[in-house]
């Protein structure tokens, strides 16, 4: 690809459950000119060692409303509110705030109910029979039962819940009326849960996040608390649903590094971290910045001031930092991928993701040994849209 | 092997909270889930996981210090 030519972004898949081409040679320049879904353009950083320092460069700003940043979709843009202050100070106030409901220990007390959930749903796909596709049975119900459980969504309200999530992520995938029907009830809803929650507290994440919020004395606003759940559940839903389901399909795809897995489920949490690194579902829409200043790169570059700047996920296969990166290995240590980003936007959910994953992992690997795809990889529906689309379809038997 | 020191900026911390997963006996959360150094002399046998840990924290807020520790990477 020639860096004079702006390439559309996200780049194409590749036709098996494997690494994309432009993944591998997009490294040549360390800014690649590229073009949103929307139109606009914006400047890809591709460098790992590029990408690490610019997380943490504050001169590169989350407030892309506030200024005349690209916009990732024409008709939908996830970080796209100006009310909303996503630049230190005031950001780490309220993240400090948010996280305390995300603490270590606060999770380690939630893995049980992961594992139950896992388990429950590898039972219903052994009562439906030996074949059954793994994002409906598994993959999208996994996190939609953390995320409700965490949250008190009540039992009757999931498919509800659900549906308007899925509506309000369809970044291109349905007409733009669609996307905003499901966006404003997908708000009004929350605002239901929330004063619900405030009238009658529970032991669930909306709560203590309106304890923590009251005994705090630059305690979120409403709207700010709101805008903070209505964020770690969309980042806390598809991403994961997505992980499950592509990275299992990534794995299936290499039945020999499945069988390996297989024979030693301790290393579950390292091949999980691998499957993480090896995205082929990811894009890197999430981490839109807006430059504020003339930034330098390692190599001199300067990325100007007024760009609309991507961090690239893909620097995943950065060979200058992993020894072959675009071998699968379940063993790889030190791996610090950029798929949960760096620095203070670090992905606030990354622990939990960790947990979901190495729970799914272990249990369908424990529990359905002759797991396997039931079609071969180059046959999966790739999708044709999304912010973060992940397949559509993994048909499987065990 | 001679004894490690740790210490943490819990003023740069972003309450990601992998260390306390990496390292409990190492490391804790305060009640804003900012780091805390529960051992600030950890044993040598956890030298290995400590700069990984140090490595792995998104804001580079764990210091490790030792003879013969190497230093801190710059960022990027």
């Amino acid at each position: 690809m020639s860096p004079k030519c702006p390439v559309s972004y996200p780049f194409p898949w590749a036709p098996a459950p494997d690494i994309p081409q432009d993944w591998r040679t997009m490294r040549e320049g360390p800014l690649l000119e590229i073009t949103l879904p929307s139109g606009d353009p914006a400047l890809l950083v591709t460098r790992y060692k590029d990408v690490r320092r610019l997380f943490a460069d504050e001169r590169l700003s989350r407030n892309t409303a506030r200024y005349p940043a690209s916009r990732i979709s024409a008709n939908n843009d996830l970080f796209g509110d100006p009310e909303i202050d996503n630049d230190p100070p005031r950001y780490l106030v309220e993240r400090s705030i948010v996280m305390r409901a995300f603490s270590a220990r606060r999770l380690e007390a939630l893995r049980p109910v992961v594992r139950q959930i896992t388990a429950d749903l590898i039972d219903e796909m052994e009562a439906a029979g030996t074949q059954g596709e793994l994002m409906e049975a598994f993959a999208f119900p996994l996190p939609i039962l953390v995320i409700c459980h965490m949250l008190g969504v009540p039992p009757q309200d999931r498919d509800k819940f659900r549906s308007l999530i899925d509506g309000f992520l369809s970044v291109s995938r349905l007409p733009d009326e669609e996307v905003e029907r499901c966006r404003i009830e997908y708000w009004d809803y929350l605002t239901e849960l929330i004063a619900a929650k405030k009238a009658d507290p529970g032991d669930d994440l909306i709560s203590e996040l309106l304890r923590v919020s009251a005994e705090d004395p630059e305690k979120l606003t409403d709207y700010q608390l709101q805008h903070w759940i209505k964020t770690l559940l969309i980042a806390g839903y598809v991403t994961t649903a997505s992980q499950i389901g592509t990275g299992m399909a990534v794995l299936l795809h290499r039945p020999a590094v499945a069988d390996e897995l297989k024979a030693d489920l301790s290393l579950v949490p390292s091949a999980v971290e691998e499957l993480l690194r090896y995205q082929i579902m990811g894009t890197s829409l999430g981490s839109l910045r807006y430059a504020v200043d003339d930034i330098d790169l390692l190599d001199g570059t300067i990325i100007p001031k007024g760009s609309t700047v991507l961090l690239s996920v893909e620097s995943n296969m950065d060979e200058e930092v992993f020894a072959d990166p675009t071998e699968l290995d379940i063993h790889r240590e030190d791996n610090h991928h950029m798929t949960f980003g760096a620095g203070i936007h670090f992905c606030a959910g990354a622990a939990l993701a960790r947990m979901e994953l190495q729970e799914a992992t272990d249990g369908l690997l424990r529990r359905l040994p002759g797991l396997r795809l039931a079609v071969p990889g180059e046959k999966l529906v790739r999708p044709v849209g999304g912010f973060l689309a992940g397949y559509d379809d993994i048909p499987v038997s065990w | 092997m001679t004894e490690l020191r740790v210490t943490a900026d819990n003023e740069t911390c972003v309450t990601s909270s992998l260390c306390v997963f990496r390292l409990p006996q190492v490391f804790d959360q305060d009640a804003e889930g900012r780091v805390v150094v529960l051992d600030p002399n950890p044993p040598a046998e956890l030298r290995r996981d400590l700069l990984r840990a140090r490595r792995g924290c998104p804001t580079r807020s764990i210091r490790v210090e030792g003879e013969g520790v190497p230093q801190e990477e710059p960022l990027g």
